[in-house]
């Protein structure tokens, strides 16, 4: 590596496109298509298998191109027309739920990476001590239903998930790369912390509250576990992954227990369900990405910096 | 000024989310929370009332109904999604009645299987009168922990007397008993429910006859001869396609063959500690004490696992679907119990065998047949309860005696309407009706209620096959003895770290030995296996056992 | 701090408490929020870490059930396991902190260097469906791709006329696959993190370097890499605190309860599971949990201290 380095240095450097970039470019093509199959080929197996009908996956397991395609699996998901209300609770808990957690972290990691800021380790650790210690299941589900009375409610949902301290953490270290300068010219506008935050740092962290934005969407979408404690069988309408890790799962932690000695499950999902509910659940966000994508590309630093 | 107004309101954006949701769920339990200190008063004093009442207390009339209330009854299992109309429609019929007989109405509260014992246990510990009735069960729900840790209330005979006077004088003093921890009653059991959930192999009895076993198969190497025949026979077809969970069935089905061991429930899920029928009070583990047999069972294991009775990667088969696929003759075999048979052996129209294949005939060879070693169940094996934290512990046992014992409750409850759930045959058997759809109308099964079925007004599903059902549970009559333990409860306090360690070890073990998936000879693998057990402390177990059997039965 | 104090007009150390506090009462009220978050959804349940020291009553509650001491500890400390448990998990998840780490780091360099916009995209977007597949279906598609009797590795090299493989009778192979798994699961969503960190770099001085003539690899190793040092660091120092904590999704999945892999598979949570499985017991869990987070915090509190003896800047606090 280092001496290849040295080589490219003496002959390439002076091209506008040097052999170094070529061969990183075309390295990086070869490597990130391969990595990109690899990634692509078990999800054609979950679509096609989806497609395929039980008697086929029986005998021929899992398919990498359906054979005569059956819609079958998906009548059976969508069927109570549940799934599609669903959907709506997700989408409304996702959308709430990045929002107001993107507000606040981003104001708490612009705080707490100020130097000036006297209090700034401490809440730092006061958050990053969360991450290290925590109570447990019993005394936290006491808590959220004794005390806060949230059993049943989406707020039970939607309220510990706005942040987490590794999401805070992450965006102070994002802002710290924009340079103190500009919080200092600010200030010599005149500028007070929340006026600097807004209209001077904000529009620089594009990329950051993007990447923010979408872990904290993903962990709305991809959440059950909280749905599982808080919302009973007295909520009819359950946040969408849940409705499908409960059908994928049930099966598997029924027989591993002792109550799989005495119960009969009624309905065990078939290999197709569970695939056609992976296809519906991770859908709509993958739509979703290539938008959050653009927050990526274009390297805004450089004009607010100037601007 | 305006930097100052949106600090505030972006910092505000969250603190008036806790508030606003802390203040209105406050409003709404304060009413609650008077209600649950006002609770045990009205208790003693409807008790004490009830006391001072004429001796048979059965007087519903002198009972203060006054005040609508919502019964909650907390049970396993999902939440019916494609029959939610019916079941929807059921539950409007029979709140009717409720409320007519009790000021009452019911509603469920669903456990689903997802990690049900976790979610079970945190609902009851809320203690906040969010659920009132309770299913539980003594041998695979934590009926005894649960009623020890205070989960569940105490109740009173003339609390019974008063509020469940059917069920009252239904259940046999004896039984009664059996339902007591330290002197009190903690759990009302389905005691007039005959159901055999002892295990065994289901297979082709057409098959076996073929193989030479004119009689069926009779023993665990007939099993052997079976499971060869149809592997050379039908090549095609996976003698038994099990997913590796059946372990603990299968070594305590070897057991009961091949000894008079009776187990005791509720101790860990294998039930490694028992008595033996003609010594039911010595308490030892057959599963250290019994190496020869064990031995024997790892080897024929092993040879079931050389003749290809199931994948090679049996242990990490999740996705089996073997109970399907027998129904469509797809295996050879099934491994559960006589419940899971009498499906399997009508010609139900699910179980296209039949229909396929004129001369399939399903048979069952159980666990302990060779020796007559069969237990009956515990009459806690369902059992309800009510909770420590309902607001309405009355009004919870007048709801269950009429589910329990009011005709009218009970058909809605377990089969739904009739006309469109089910109807009745002529022959008095239960039949559904032309338009009925499976997937829509289905409430039998679905309300999951297995804690107060009663067999006074259970009407029998005219798709079984009765002539072969009654058969073999008079053949179960014959040689059963009722389960012994019933009035043991084991004080596990001291000796949890043991079981829990035992628990892994045998998971560990007994897995590679129940599917003759270990290195090395069956006699190290079982002697390997019970040095494990032995170092996690096994006999300090059996001795507490012992201690605490000698307590309560000599 | 001491670069803080430099640039302030008054000396802060002249300060009293609520002087400081006035000074900074916007920065604290944008604090404030996620302040009164962590008390109210991680402060305040914490004391019920008491629950792991008592026998659990329903009607006593956690804090007014009897006091048992160390009881919940002892089946974990008894099972003769503890010490290859904790290694195992600390094993893998070292594994997976640096491989993973690395993987992204390289995997977002590269999408950097990219010009076509489009495959940037195409690529990117397709590096994060793992990342949705739940554990249970990856659990499914790992059974299918290597079971003995139908797996589609062993179909080709049956039909290639080479011998069947059986990974699931042996424990050897495990360790690796549960990377490669990990990996792949992963590094779509992680790589996304140092991503977002290179295009936060100064544009200027990219612009300049390549004005300098420096070209690909200089970049990378001279600009690209050092400013990714702070997110990497941090990455480390916070993955640090859960290493004793297992991917218990991962390992069930995959692994399930065969018990001819636990050798080298067998985690804290997996063994826990095993053990507890019928026997639901609020105090062992959190007894259990409480141990993992006393290791983490053992571990991280070490780290961080040397972390922020040799680069202040660099610790998380």
């Amino acid at each position: 590596m280092a001496n290849k380095d040295k080589d490219l240095m003496e002959s390439g450097a002076k091209v506008k496109l040097g052999t170094s970039d070529k061969v990183i470019r075309g390295f990086g093509y070869v490597f990130l298509t391969l990595y990109s199959v690899c990634c692509i080929m078990p999800f054609i197996i979950i679509v096609s298998t989806s497609f395929t009908s039980e008697a086929v996956i029986r005998a021929e397991g899992v398919q990498f191109l359906p054979k005569d395609i059956t819609l079958t699996a998906y009548n059976m998901v969508t069927k109570s027309g549940g799934i599609w209300r669903s959907y709506l609770v997700t989408i409304t808990l996702t959308l709430v739920g990045t929002l107001i957690g993107l507000s606040i972290i981003s104001m708490t990691g612009y705080a707490l990476q100020r130097k000036d800021f006297p209090f700034r380790n401490a809440i730092s650790f006061f958050i990053y001590f969360t991450s290290l210690f925590q109570a447990g299941l019993a005394p936290y589900y006491l808590l959220m239903t004794q005390t806060y009375h949230l059993k049943d409610s989406y707020l039970a949902v939607l309220l510990p998930l706005l942040m987490s301290p590794w999401l805070i953490i992450l965006m102070k270290n994002f802002v710290k790369a924009i340079p103190h300068e500009i919080t200092e010219s600010g200030k010599i506008d005149g500028a007070g912390d929340m006026r600097i935050f807004v209209s001077l740092i904000l529009p620089m962290l594009k990329p950051a509250l993007a990447t923010i934005g979408l872990f904290l969407a993903l962990g709305y979408w991809n959440e059950w576990y909280q749905s599982s404690l808080f919302l009973s069988s007295r909520v009819a309408v359950k946040p969408l992954q849940f409705t499908l890790y409960e059908i994928v799962n049930k099966t598997d932690m029924l027989k591993n227990s002792v109550a799989g000695q005495f119960i009969n499950l009624a309905d065990i999902p078939q290999e197709s369900v569970k695939m056609a509910n992976a296809v519906l659940a991770t859908g709509p966000i993958i739509l979703l990405y290539p938008f959050i994508q653009k927050y990526f590309i274009s390297g805004i630093t450089v004009g607010a910096v100037k601007g | 000024m305006k930097k100052k107004v949106l600090a505030l309101l972006l910092s505000t954006t969250m603190i008036a989310g806790l508030v606003g949701c802390g203040g209105k769920s406050d409003a709404g339990t304060g009413t609650n929370d008077n209600a649950a200190s006002n609770a045990p008063a009205d208790n003693s004093s409807a008790s004490s009332n009830a006391s001072t009442d004429n001796a048979s207390g059965t007087d519903a009339s002198a009972i203060d109904t006054s005040e609508h209330v919502v019964i909650t009854y907390m049970t396993t299992g999902e939440t019916p999604t494609g029959t939610k109309e019916r079941y929807d429609e059921m539950m409007t019929e029979l709140n009717k009645i409720l409320t007519e007989k009790c000021n009452a109405e019911l509603q469920t509260y669903f456990i689903s299987w997802t990690d049900y014992l976790s979610n079970y246990n945190l609902t009851l510990a809320q203690m906040d009168g969010t659920v009132d009735l309770v299913g539980t069960a003594s041998d695979w729900l934590d009926a005894w922990p649960n009623s020890k840790n205070g989960a569940f209330l105490e109740l009173t005979e003339d609390m019974l007397k008063t509020y469940a006077p059917q069920t009252w004088a239904s259940v046999p003093a004896e039984n009664w008993e059996l339902c007591k921890y330290n002197g009190d009653i903690y759990l009302i059991p389905e005691d007039n429910y005959a159901q055999w959930t002892n295990h065994g192999f289901i297979y082709r009895l057409d098959w076996a006859k073929a193989a030479g076993l004119s009689d069926g198969v009779k023993s665990w190497e007939d099993l052997t001869t079976y499971f060869k025949y149809v592997k050379e026979t039908y090549p095609d077809i996976i003698p038994w396609d099990s997913d590796g969970t059946q372990y603990a069935q299968m070594a305590g089905g070897w057991i009961a063959s091949h000894s008079d061991y009776v187990p005791i429930d509720g101790i860990n899920s294998a039930a490694m500690w028992g008595g033996t029928r003609d010594d039911l009070y010595t308490v030892y583990s057959p599963f250290v004490t019994d190496t020869d047999s064990l031995v024997e069972f790892a080897k024929m294991m092993k040879e079931w696992n050389d003749i290809g009775v199931w994948q090679t990667d049996v242990l990490n088969n999740t996705s089996s679907t073997n109970r399907d696929d027998y129904r469509v003759g797809k295996v050879a075999a099934e491994q559960h119990h006589t419940q899971t048979w009498t499906d399997l052996v009508s010609h139900t129209p699910a179980n296209t065998i039949y229909a396929d294949d004129p001369n399939a005939e399903t048979g069952f060879f159980y666990f302990g047949q060779e020796t007559g070693n069969v237990t009956a169940l515990s009459i806690t094996h369902g059992a309800m309860a009510v909770s420590a934290g309902s607001k309405n512990p009355e009004r919870a046992l007048m709801v269950y005696d009429l589910l329990r014992n009011d005709p009218e409750c009970y058909k809605l409850f377990c089969y739904g309407l009739e006309g469109v759930s089910y109807e009745i045959t002529d022959d008095g058997l239960r039949t559904t009706p032309a338009s009925y759809n499976q997937d829509t109308d289905n409430i039998n099964g679905t309300t999951n209620y297995w804690w107060g079925r009663n067999d006074d007004l259970e009407i029998k599903d005219a798709s079984r096959d009765w002539d072969k059902i009654d058969a073999l549970y008079s053949e179960y009559d014959k040689v059963k003895i009722e389960y012994p333990y019933g009035q043991f409860v084991a004080d596990v306090d001291n000796i949890r770290s043991q079981i829990s360690n035992i628990n892994e070890i045998n998971t560990n073990y007994m897995k590679q030995i129940a599917f003759g998936k270990y290195n090395g000879s069956a006699e190290d693998i079982v002697a390997e296996y019970q040095a494990a057990l032995k170092a996690a402390g096994i006999d300090e177990v059996t001795a507490e056992l012992q201690r605490q059997f000698d307590a309560l039965y000599k | 701090m001491g670069k803080a104090k430099a640039q302030l007009p008054k000396r802060k150390s002249d300060l009293t408490f609520f002087q400081k506090v006035k000074r900074s009462r916007v920065l604290l009220l944008m604090c404030l929020p996620a302040v009164i978050f962590f008390l109210a959804f991680s402060y305040a349940p914490m004391p019920g870490i008491w629950v792991a020291f008592v026998k659990y009553n329903y009607r006593d509650g956690i804090f007014g059930s009897q006091f048992i001491g160390l009881d919940n500890f002892k089946f974990l400390a008894t099972s003769g396991k503890l010490f290859s448990l904790t290694k195992n998990t600390i094993l893998y998840n070292l594994a997976f902190i640096i491989l993973g780490n690395f993987l992204a780091v390289f995997v977002a360099i590269l999408l950097n260097e990219m010009r076509s916009k489009w495959f940037k995209k195409v690529s990117q977007t397709i590096m994060f469906l793992p990342y949705f597949i739940s554990q249970v279906l990856v659990g499914i598609l790992v059974f299918n791709l290597l079971n003995y009797d139908t797996g589609f590795v062993n179909g080709i090299l049956t039909s290639l006329g080479m011998e069947r493989w059986e990974p699931y009778s042996d424990p050897s192979v495990w360790p690796p696959i549960l990377i490669i798994v990990y990996l792949w699961q992963q590094t779509g969503y992680n790589s996304v993190v140092y991503f977002a960190a290179i295009m936060g770099i100064d544009g200027e001085m990219m612009e300049a370097a390549k004005v300098d003539g420096a070209n690909g690899f200089q970049r990378i190793r001279y600009i690209i890499l050092p400013s990714l040092k702070p997110t990497i660091v941090i990455l480390l120092l916070f993955a640090l605190g859960g290493i004793v904590k297992g991917n218990f999704g991962l390992f069930y999945n995959i692994v399930g309860t065969n018990p001819m892999l636990f050798g080298t598979t067998d985690i804290i949570e997996t063994y826990v599971y095993r053990a507890t499985i019928n026997d639901f017991n609020f105090s062992t869990a959190s007894a259990v949990g409480l141990y993992q987070s006393l290791i983490g915090f053992i571990i991280v509190m070490t780290v961080n201290f040397i972390v922020k003896k040799i680069e202040p800047d660099y610790s998380l606090f």
